[in-house]
């Protein structure tokens, strides 16, 4: 999708479903329609008219990649996740309003001292080849994510828990050293795999990546390699069955080339970028008679942020100058057409955990001139900025990704007027992450934060896990942000964690190891023959809830799926 | 010794090549692309960087001749700015590969034995390797830029004149006026330079000339795919790249830098046809 950053890998790819619809896919006829023809008032009355709730249909979605493996806790992709969260079910999910309830469990009781989280499974859960599903596939699964022989990304978080027991099928039982308050959050997020399949085999290579059985609303029916992945209905899903009968993910690489089937009609929904959604589709009238347009701000971010283990880096005042050289709301009209938020804190505008009293660095090159003169550089005859005869002069690495460029364009010309060089290097993902920033060889980066619900951000700023192979690759260290994350998760009262982390948004914003440069929106059309969308989109997103979506008969494409 | 028919300084080679409608019509072409990127500097009307957020994507108008990109920048602007780079890549490219091979085919034309042997393998093994994917290899290891293009689509194209030249050397070194020379105690270089390579001139004109429209079209290739010419410096390719994206919405940003590919590349191979037909005793169309 849009955002997909590097930490897309975090937590909000666990707790997915909301992101779910704009992966979905799939393949049907070839209807090429004269995209510019508005439709006949009768087709419009056909689409637009109130239908009763039924069952089957086929719904269509374009995916960008291609998983690598459905154990989406082993492999850890925002691909992975689209497909394995309609298999697999969690413990806990997250209700409309993003509270915590009961997926798997009944309910959950947390002991006095805050240690102890004792889960009481539904009765008679079944996986989807009939086997029941018990206490004994959470804890197997537990014992799975933490073993250091699988390398799960998502170790850590698990890792936490002193103990787990199951002392019997419908009882399971953890125990952490102190307080953790993220816990819950992680529970919503890991998701059950059957043991008796399983247990004993290598989970990197064994067949089952590509097979997978599950216990949530779909299984797999079939997998093109770079085609397609379908997915049928699962008649004994434990929540219900879906209405959909066949959700089709079809892999299509390119955006553009995904823009195409969806004015084709050969795909039901797909994520969009800022143009389509504001320029393209309003500006044709079938596309906007045809089409849902969401608009939904997403918990991730782009950021600016500097290698702080490289001079000039290392100091606050060139970090704030060059902060305030960069025109932010430039960046969000130019680039994201002002589907975009200027943002202070590392959170979610609008969500308890973001301080509402902060304000990003105002545009202001005079300030940023100002602060580059106390710190020693000045003005030679080319226009350059030099201290100690080297100019000040750094190249900004990002991937391959249309906004991410275009911003780097616009912050090199904005750098330029006061004096400071920069040279841009688009680079390919993954050479990107193994060359670049493993390896801490970098001057500045221009990348994306996509977050969990929970608040905490121990992994990427804490000091402790600083490194190529960790997320604080940009080397952050500062005794006092480290006291105050250490302090959050530690604290379950969310009045007082709401405290720490405002206090910790506010230390972070002086200190400047990042440039905020926007909160994006994340969009995504869906065709109007998929009713049932929950509408105003409540805070869970768009896709929340999709097994209650439908298709209603007169409206499904002539079904030859191949 | 001045006996050695200089037919490529001939003046009335050009004249006679343009006398080709085809090949008169190649040369106006470049000679208007080369005008128009040379005056560039007074002739855009904007400069090609400055980003407008408030003017993105703008159709083709009287204030943007071809339309604004996808930051407001003027189309037309960045294509004469754009030309400049992709005509100066081509040039230099087709230099050091012409230079190279002319280098190696003389070498080996002349000395012939191991030489020979050595340099025309060496051209065998390159020949095998599919260029395009060798370029993208090499720039993926050196930090893409305007003057590693240069140099590798230089240090991959070679080939083509290396044998060119090395066949005009083998026929004309058995000639009449060349062992005459010989007889008269000419030294090499001499004998390489005042007479073998000034009448090898034909087929390496015409295959530069060709070679241009090749590099251009390379350079367009690597700049499209983001391993060439990099922002903001605009080249043909990456403008035609950053347009893939708005096909659908924004054609101008599509077809212009598409034409100019087109017309600059036809526009070379047409001259190269007609410097050959014209330049080629052998050649039929010759009146």
């Amino acid at each position: 999708m849009k955002i997909p950053a590097f930490l897309n890998i975090t937590k909000l790819e666990r707790n997915a479903k909301a992101y779910i619809c704009c992966f979905f896919v799939a393949v049907g006829l070839s209807a090429c329609g004269d995209s510019t023809k508005s439709l006949t008032s009768e087709e419009l009355n056909k689409l637009n008219k109130a239908y009763p709730t039924e069952d089957g249909g086929t719904m269509i979605s374009a995916m960008i990649g291609e998983p690598s493996s459905l154990i989406y806790m082993i492999a850890g992709e925002a691909p992975s996740s689209a497909i394995s969260a309609n298999i697999f079910n969690t413990l806990l999910k997250y209700n409309k309003d993003l509270d915590l309830t009961g997926e798997l469990v009944e309910n959950w009781k947390i002991s006095n001292d805050q240690k102890t989280i004792t889960f009481k499974l539904k009765p008679n859960l079944k996986w989807a080849d009939g086997k029941p599903l018990t206490t004994a596939d959470v804890l197997w699964t537990w014992k799975a994510v933490t073993d250091d022989k699988n390398g799960s990304p998502y170790a850590s978080d698990y890792q936490l828990v002193k103990s787990a027991e199951a002392p019997d099928p419908l009882t399971f039982r953890v125990t952490y050293n102190e307080p953790f308050a993220p816990a819950m959050d992680s529970w919503a997020g890991l998701q059950i795999l059957p043991k008796h399949l399983l247990e004993g085999q290598d989970l990197h290579t064994t067949s089952f990546t590509h097979k997978p059985v599950g216990s949530s609303f779909y299984k797999l029916d079939s997998w093109t390699a770079g085609q397609n992945i379908q997915l049928s209905r699962n008649s004994t899903s434990v929540l219900g069955p879906a209405n959909i009968d066949k959700l089709v993910s079809r892999i299509i690489p390119d955006n553009s080339a995904q823009f195409l089937e969806l004015m084709a009609d050969n795909i039901d929904s797909m994520g969009l970028d800022p143009t389509q959604f504001s320029r393209i589709v309003p500006a044709r009238p079938k596309l906007n008679q045809t089409l849902n347009l969401y608009k939904e701000l997403g918990s991730g971010y782009t950021y600016l942020g500097f290698n702080l283990k490289r001079k000039p880096f290392d100091e606050v005042r060139v970090r704030k100058a060059i902060n305030y050289a960069i025109d932010k709301q430039e960046i969000i009209d130019g680039v994201y057409l002002g589907l975009g938020i200027n943002i202070a804190s590392p959170y979610k505008p609008g969500t308890r955990w973001s301080n509402p009293d902060l304000k990003n660095y105002a545009y202001d090159p005079e300030k940023a001139k100002a602060l580059l003169k106390e710190a020693g550089f000045v003005i030679n005859n080319d226009g350059i900025l030099v201290r100690d005869g080297k100019p000040l002069s750094f190249e900004i690495l990002t991937n391959q990704n249309k906004e991410r460029e275009k911003s780097a364009v616009l912050i090199q010309r904005r750098l330029k007027a006061i004096g400071i060089q920069v040279t841009i290097r688009p680079l390919e993902w993954a050479s990107f992450i193994s060359n670049f920033i493993k390896k801490g060889d970098f001057d500045v980066v221009i990348l994306g934060w996509g977050l969990g619900l929970d608040p905490d951000q121990f992994n990427i700023w804490h000091s402790s896990e600083q490194g190529g192979d960790k997320f604080n690759f940009i080397g952050y260290s500062n005794p006092k942000v480290d006291r105050l994350l250490v302090q959050g998760r530690m604290e379950l009262n969310p009045d007082k964690r709401q405290a720490i982390y405002h206090a910790f948004a506010k230390e972070l914003l002086e200190d400047s190891p990042i440039v905020y440069l926007s909160a994006g929106y994340g969009l995504s059309a869906i065709h109007k023959r998929v009713k049932g969308i929950v509408d105003p989109i409540p805070p869970a997103g768009v896709g929340y809830e999709s097994e209650k979506w439908f298709i209603p008969s007169p409206l499904r494409r002539n079904e030859i799926v191949n | 010794m001045n006996t050695s028919a200089k037919i490529s300084t001939n003046p009335s080679v050009l004249k006679r090549a343009l006398s080709n409608p085809l090949a008169k019509s190649g040369f106006i072409i470049i000679l208007v692309v080369f005008i128009l990127a040379m005056l560039a500097p007074w002739i855009a009307p904007y400069d090609p960087d400055d980003i407008n957020v408030k003017a993105i994507l703008l159709e083709p108008s009287a204030q943007h001749w071809m339309g604004t990109d996808g930051l407001g920048r003027d189309v037309l602007s960045r294509m004469l700015y754009g030309g400049r780079i992709s005509l100066l890549v081509g040039l230099v490219a087709v230099g050091i590969s012409t230079a190279i091979g002319i280098l190696l085919g003389a070498l080996a034309g002349y000395y012939r034995g191991w030489v020979d042997t050595l340099i025309m393998r060496l051209v065998d093994v390159m020949l095998s390797i599919p260029s395009f994917f060798l370029i993208l290899a090499v720039i993926a290891f050196l930090t893409p830029s305007i003057y590693n293009v240069m140099i590798v689509i230089g240090l991959t194209s070679w080939m083509g004149v290396t044998r060119l030249v090395r066949a005009e050397f083998l026929s004309l070194s058995s000639r009449e006026f060349v062992q005459a020379a010989r007889a008269l105690g000419a030294k090499d270089a001499r004998l390489i330079f005042t007479h073998l390579l000034p009448n090898s001139l034909t087929p390496i004109i015409v295959s530069s000339v060709l070679g241009v429209a090749g590099a251009v079209l390379l350079e367009s290739g690597l700049s499209f795919l983001g391993l060439g010419v990099q922002a903001p410096q605009a080249s043909w390719g990456n403008i035609l790249s950053d347009g893939k994206n708005y096909i659908q919405f924004a054609w101008w940003l599509s077809l212009f830098p598409g034409l100019a590919i087109l017309m600059t590349v036809l526009g070379y191979n047409l001259l190269g046809e007609g410097l050959r037909d014209a330049l080629d005793p052998r050649s039929g169309s010759r009146k």
